[in-house]
């Protein structure tokens, strides 16, 4: 699903990854306002209180939320490295997006997924950095933070048929919009490969659903090994 | 905590062993549609999940990966440095 470099044309690659950017400002903003922070620090030195002067430390609350993010990030990084053979010589893999959704919420999830997604970029060539800003778009945008609304909406009457059909949603978008990309380029005619490619994705997404179900229980701790 | 740091490397072991060498979907239309030779390959460190030297690719793959989760860890703790400096 990663986008290489050089099958979009470098006006549309450039304005997604502005705008991608832009997300991830905006993202940066609300999750720095999430953040609680221990303001002051009273030190006890022989019975004389002495108020330092440190305001500027994280509480240990969200020290733990660095952290967790830091084990959702490899988590989705590994399951990304799992290629599984599909119908006719294909593979495809895990996206992840619902996994953080569910787990930390839309604003983090969007970090998440989009510094996985540069890491990969970046330093194994998963995904061309031009592309960076496309491949965000559909992987963290429609494939976390979208699908994390059509989660909440319906989990009021389902849990697992909201993961369902989130995961649903966000392998279908991803692949739709990917596809639009590609034919905005001028790579192929959308009519053509659309049918192909949902047909595919299809059976990925309801992978996809599955072992999000399976990996948030087992990182949420309900299943002991 | 145990749990979230094993079962990465887990995953990543399985996925150096068994995971299938066949182009993903996008790669798989590219080829049939004829657009593939389009890909321009970005220099990198780690092209193509592998390690660049050593020769076997199920150690090659194995070290990538491990590095990768070592790298997200490393950018995470560095978001946190930067947010500690940052924060009012």
């Amino acid at each position: 699903m990663h986008i290489p470099d050089g099958f979009l044309n470098n006006n549309l690659a450039g304005g997604m990854l502005t705008g991608s950017v832009c997300m991830l400002g905006y993202c940066f903003g609300k999750v720095l306002k999430a953040i609680p922070v221990s303001s002051q620090i009273l030190a006890t030195n022989c019975g004389n209180t002495t108020l330092k002067q440190d305001s500027l430390l994280l509480s240990k609350n969200s020290r733990q939320t660095f952290l967790n993010l830091a084990f959702i990030g490899s988590w989705i990084f590994a399951f990304q490295m799992f290629n599984v053979p599909i119908q006719s010589a294909t593979s495809a893999h895990f996206i992840g997006g619902v996994f953080a959704a569910i787990l930390v919420g839309p604003f983090f999830g969007f970090i998440i997924m989009s510094s996985v997604l540069t890491v990969q970029a970046l330093f194994f060539s998963d995904g061309g950095l031009l592309a960076l800003g496309a491949n965000i778009f559909n992987m963290a945008l429609v494939g976390c933070f979208l699908s994390y609304y059509v989660y909440k909406f319906i989990k009021k009457f389902n849990y697992v048929l909201a993961t369902f059909i989130a995961c649903l949603f966000s392998v279908m978008c991803a692949s739709i919009l990917c596809l639009t990309e590609l034919s905005l380029s001028n790579n192929i005619i959308f009519s053509q490969v659309a049918k192909y490619m949902l047909n595919i994705h299809l059976g990925v997404s309801f992978l996809e659903a599955i072992i999000t179900l399976v990996s948030v229980k087992v990182f949420n701790g309900d299943i002991n090994e | 905590m145990n749990r979230k740091i094993i079962l990465p490397v887990l995953v990543i072991l399985f996925a150096s062993i068994f995971a299938s060498k066949y182009p993903d979907t996008l790669e798989a239309l590219a080829i049939n549609y004829g657009f593939a030779n389009k890909t321009k390959e970005t220099l990198s460190l780690f092209a193509g999940y592998s390690f660049p030297f050593i020769k076997n690719s199920f150690l090659s793959t194995l070290c990538a990966g491990l590095t990768g989760l070592l790298i997200i860890y490393l950018l995470f703790q560095t978001t946190k440095k930067i947010t500690t400096y940052f924060i009012k």
